[in-house]
């Protein structure tokens, strides 16, 4: 029996794909990291589905690729050899504990989806900021996203609760209070305490997850956004450093004027297909050489008792800390008189970034962690390099949000380009690994190494890439779970059952 | 007249003694009777104390040898390696030897009191790195005068050591705003069973500094964290700081003074909270009404500890133990309370609008603060709280009368009420061993907030058997495993500890959890340690350790799964 046959059998012949454009489709997104078709996609709704088709997977020892949104954006689901994509966008369930805050969801639940299901019960979701509206919330959390609030412990990161997860070779294994099979409301176990962060970070190489449990917070119409201008980022340490050991605030970030201007176009909307189509924007150029170099944004949060006096305080705090300081602070930038209510809406739904597609129609970030006391270093380190490209600094778009009170921030640093000019593609593609180089040797923390990071980041941990290797090896014997990501190689045996090469 | 059998303990082969000897030096290695007898006395399970009773010689490890650095553990763990001898990496050595069931061969023990340093503090990342034998009391005193703090200390006092709790609970007072230190650890470095070294965090990466808890991809600290030391050595670890609002030091007592059972020191023990901190103690009719305002008051975003506790306050608070329980036969601490640990980092504003919240949220379930007005006595009593719940010193006390064993379960805030039914049915069943085995029985069980919001609590019961009489001990030992196996029958918590901590028999007795965790634990140990030889029978057996397991303790735990309508366990070569 043909494997098309055999996954038929399992999910029905109509969840099975093997229409060479739509596999083209799973094969690519707007990354630089190419991928090579599949055989066939194959769309279970159920646990046990899952478990059929990954046993049969190691049975024809063929890849097999976990697939929830394709909007990772940098590669992480595309096929290296072939094989089965194993698409979850049916696996759609959302279940709302409103009692105790967390919800229940399954891969193919989206941010869009699953924020508009949880402000409807006053509760609201932890976004990270310019994910894809449509971007599964389960593998986002998964490969560690950082969050928007991710300044305080609290609500940036460890919001993961119960999961459910297939194994690479088709045993389910529950993790926290679901682990004896009973209600959820844990993070802990089974047999050692926060097991489930080992698939954390590992691109669905080791275990396919079918539902997870991820807190949610209060959602209070009481917010308030507070916005401080920088001409350098070489001045922003010391004051959000300060910020943040009084503990000011919930979301603390930084943008800088390229991608504050890129969310302020009017012109632009924020494209469902990556990479989007060009668009030049006179209003965008505009409102670039209106902005400072970095902003500054500090969200204060209500919370379910005596909201306005709680927000009062935080903000008699900043008003008072940066007046000693010497800083400007307000509900908005000099020409920009709405921006409080930009960010009340795009702290929620923070899709509006993605604006900045419409720059070049592709976008390709340094994604990153350094100290806070690192940002203008490495800031400077990235536009240098840039330049020696003949790569404007001024089209460098910047974030960074702050983690953990000031331990560390996470960085997102964006080159654009157009996909469709060749010479360009090849031009940014040269100075992006570079870029990854550089930064890598100045001793930013890349660690979810996408694509080509796997090998940079690896060759400088090798006692850890030799571990996860192991570890890989006993999990997933015959290598099937997503091979080629993270350094693991595909072992193809003369009875693998993929397409030719 | 019975003859006393006599205990010969295992010795070690003479050429190991001297291979491990040339690593540390004849000052730092032993085989003496009386002191390695010494370290195997350190625990507070009672499967030790049982050993002791049944003179059983496994429970006194062979020689004990003292390392100084990260390259003396790797040869020392090289030697062992290569003559294949079971070691176990000891700190306070709570856990001892005890939970090795199968592993009667001779046993080396490395303890690390040699090893007790702060190497490094970055006070702009807000890090500190230390030796596996530095303790919360040295980490806190070094924080505090930089304006940071760890973040809370374990009931089990500030001399527990930073690296055992990263690899066990790690359960603090403050533990709502910080979690448990599994949250709280930046970086391990691990010298693996075969002497290899493994980096996790950030400094895996060759030129990347110690800032952060995740290395690329997977995270490796995963299959340590809840390890009970069984998957390496922590030779150094670095630990998250936060900021810290209260003043650069807090008052301390004499060193070792918690051990002291009796001691009591009223510059300590009847202080005020510390700087910008304060502590509310509000009583509840019953344990539904205090479950309610627990849950509101961690949904209101106030506070950095949320807990609630019974009997236990009779321990921590009074003097001697005539008065704990002539307290607890009074009932003289409210039965259903909460406390919450409120702290100021933005203004004093922030205290002012806490308490205002608090006390709205006490009036809507029915709560009374113990004040100045309503039991004064009481409120003065729980005064050694007040710096306990930052750094904690007293817990010991709850050592008086033998304390040997904890059982935990976590989950929801509603576990509170499962907690109390569990260890309920568990009493009337099994019966006490002492008056104060009944907390949570007619009273609350101690109850800690481990998540922000309080999506998640950890419940615990304590057992107080005579730890001079078996029979009392085999009854502490019923109770333990009556629970535990109720848990897995009602499909409550997170496991057999409830913090996630994994040990034999458990793990592979109880395949319930994961479901079959104890295959996937075993896979991660055969890479981890592929001799066997560190912590051996510890976390999860090897398909030949299981079947070595004695075929009357298997019986005796298939008893209790059935008891709690589980099916039995069959251990190949022994139930075939």
């Amino acid at each position: 029996m043909s494997l098309k046959q055999q996954l038929a059998n399992i999910v029905g012949s109509s969840q099975v794909i093997d229409d060479a454009v739509i596999c083209e489709g799973y094969a690519k997104d707007q990354s630089f990291v190419k991928g090579k078709p599949p055989d066939c996609a194959v769309r279970p709704q159920t646990v046990e589905e899952i478990q059929e088709i990954v046993r049969l997977a190691n049975r024809a020892k063929t890849p097999l690729i976990p697939y929830s949104s394709g909007l990772n954006l940098h590669g992480a689901t595309l096929p290296a050899n072939g094989g089965i994509v194993i698409d979850l966008t049916r696996m759609r369930k959302i279940e709302i504990n409103e009692k105790d805050w967390f919800v229940i969801i399954e891969p193919g639940v989206t941010y869009e989806m699953l924020q508009d299901a949880v402000t409807e019960k006053g509760l609201r979701l932890m976004v990270p900021f310019g994910v894809p509206p449509g971007r599964s919330v389960l593998t986002s959390y998964l490969e560690r996203d950082v969050m928007l609030a991710a300044a305080s412990l609290e609500y940036g990161n460890n919001l993961i609760f119960d999961a459910e997860l297939i194994l690479p070779q088709g045993e389910l294994l529950r993790t926290g209070c679901w682990n004896l099979g009973g209600r959820p409301g844990g993070f802990y176990g089974p047999g050692l305490n926060m097991l489930y962060k080992l698939w954390t970070g590992a691109q669905g190489t080791l275990g396919i997850f079918t539902r997870m449990i991820i807190t949610v917070q209060h959602f209070s119409p009481q917010r308030r956004f507070f916005f401080i201008p920088f001409n350098s980022s070489e001045e922003i340490a010391d004051i959000v450093k300060l910020i943040q050991r009084k503990e000011i605030g919930c979301e603390c970030f930084g943008l800088n004027r390229f991608n504050l201007a890129a969310l302020l176009t009017d012109e632009w909307e924020v494209p469902r297909q990556f990479p989007a189509a060009k668009k030049p924007s006179a209003q965008f150029d505009i409102v670039k050489k209106t902005l400072p170099a970095w902003t500054i944004i500090v969200g204060i949060t209500g919370s379910p008792y005596f909201p306005e006096e709680k927000i009062q305080y935080e903000e008699d705090a900043l008003r008072e800390l940066c007046k000693e300081m010497g800083r400007a602070v307000d509900t908005r930038l000099p020409g920009f008189p709405d921006l409080e209510a930009v960010f009340l809406r795009e702290s929620l739904r923070p899709w509006g970034i993605l604006k900045k597609f419409n720059y070049r129609g592709s976008v390709h970030d340094l994604s990153f962690k350094v100290p806070l006391k690192r940002i203008h270093e490495v800031e400077t380190a990235i536009a240098a390099g840039a330049q020696k490209d003949n790569y404007a600094a001024q089209d460098i778009g910047g974030y960074f949000v702050v983690m953990e009170r000031g331990r560390a921030i996470h960085g997102e640093f964006d080159f654009h380009c157009d996909p469709t000019a060749s010479e360009e593609k090849d031009r940014v593609i040269k100075m992006w690994l570079t870029a990854s180089k550089d930064l890598m040797d100045k001793g930013a923390l890349f660690d979810r190494p996408y694509g080509d990071w796997a090998d940079m980041v690896y060759s400088r941990a090798p006692q850890y890439a030799l571990k996860l290797k192991q570890i890989k090896q006993e999990m997933d014997p015959k290598g099937i779970l997503n091979p080629g990501k993270l350094g693991f190689k595909f072992q193809k045996t003369e009875d693998s059952c993929q397409n030719s090469e | 007249m019975t003859q006393q059998k006599k205990v010969i303990p295992n010795k070690l082969p003479g050429e190991v003694f001297k291979a491990l000897e040339a690593v540390v030096g004849k000052e730092n290695i032993t085989e003496d009777r009386a002191i390695v007898e010494t370290y195997s006395k350190f625990g507070i399970d009672i499967s030790g104390f049982l050993k002791k009773h049944a003179k059983d010689p496994s429970n006194i490890p062979a020689c004990v040898v003292l390392p100084q650095t990260t390259e003396e553990i790797q040869k020392i763990v090289r030697v062992a390696n290569r003559h294949k001898i079971p070691f176990v990496p000891v700190t306070n050595g709570q856990l001892g030897i005890a939970n090795m069931p199968t592993t009667p061969a001779p046993t080396l023990f490395i303890h690390f009191s040699r090893m007790n340093n702060i190497i490094e503090i970055d006070e702009e990342s807000m890090t500190m790195r230390v030796q596996p034998y530095a303790d919360y009391a040295q980490v806190q005193a070094e924080a505090m005068k930089r304006g940071l703090w760890n973040g809370g200390t374990p009931l089990a006092t500030s001399l527990c050591k930073i690296s055992s709790q990263a690899i066990l609970a790690g359960l603090w007072q403050t533990s709502k705003k910080y979690g448990t230190i599994g949250k709280n650890i930046v970086s391990l470095t691990m010298v693996l069973p075969d002497g290899e070294i493994l980096k996790t965090g950030s400094c895996a990466v060759e030129g990347v500094d110690d800032f952060w808890e995740h290395a690329p991809g997977p995270d490796l600290y995963s299959l340590f964290r809840g390890s009970a030391g069984a998957s390496g050595i922590i030779a150094e670890l670095t630990i998250k700081l936060h900021p810290w609002p209260g003043k650069e030091s807090l008052p301390e007592p004499e060193p070792g003074r918690p051990s002291i059972r009796t001691y009591y020191d009223e510059r300590y023990d009847k202080a005020d909270p510390p700087e910008n901190h304060r502590l509310y103690w509000i009583e509840f009719k019953d344990l539904e009404s205090q479950i309610q305002a627990l849950r509101e008051m961690a949904h209101a975003g106030i506070g950095i500890g949320l807990n609630a506790a019974g009997v236990y306050n009779s321990y921590y608070c009074s003097p001697t133990q005539e008065l704990t329980l002539k307290r607890v036969k009074e009932k003289f601490f409210p039965a259903y309370n909460l406390y919450v640990i409120s702290a100021c980092f933005i203004s004093e504003k922030q205290l002012a609008y806490e308490e205002k919240v608090i006390q709205r949220i006490a009036e809507l379930y029915g709560g009374r603060f113990l004040s100045s007005e309503y039991k004064p006595e009481v409120l003065e009593a729980l005064r050694p709280w007040n710096l306990d719940c930052i750094r904690h010193v007293c817990g010991y006390r709850m050592s008086r009368h033998f304390y040997l064993d904890t059982w935990f379960c976590s989950g929801v805030p509603d576990i509170g009420t499962d907690a109390q039914k569990i260890w309920t049915t568990a009493i009337n069943t099994v019966g006490e061993t002492y008056i104060t085995d009944r907390g949570g029985v007619d009273d609350t069980p101690f109850m800690y907030a481990t998540d922000p919001a309080g999506r998640n609590f950890f419940t615990e019961a304590d057992v107080y058997p005579n730890g001079l009489d078996p029979p009392s001990l085999q009854k502490a030992q019923q109770l333990m495993l009556f629970s535990i196996g109720r848990t897995f029958g009602q499909k409550i918590g997170p496991g057999v500890t409830g913090f996630g901590a994994t040990f034999e028999p458990f793990t592979s007795f109880f395949p319930e959890m994961g479901p079959d965790v104890y295959l996937l634990l075993r896979a991660f140990r055969k890479v981890m340690d592929p001799n066997g030889v560190c912590a051996p029978g510890r976390s999860v057996f090897t398909e030949e350790e299981f079947k070595q397991f004695p075929a009357q303790l298997a019986d005796a735990i298939n008893r209790l799964r059935e008891m709690n309508g589980l099916e039995p366990i069959r251990v190949p070569g022994k139930h075939e």
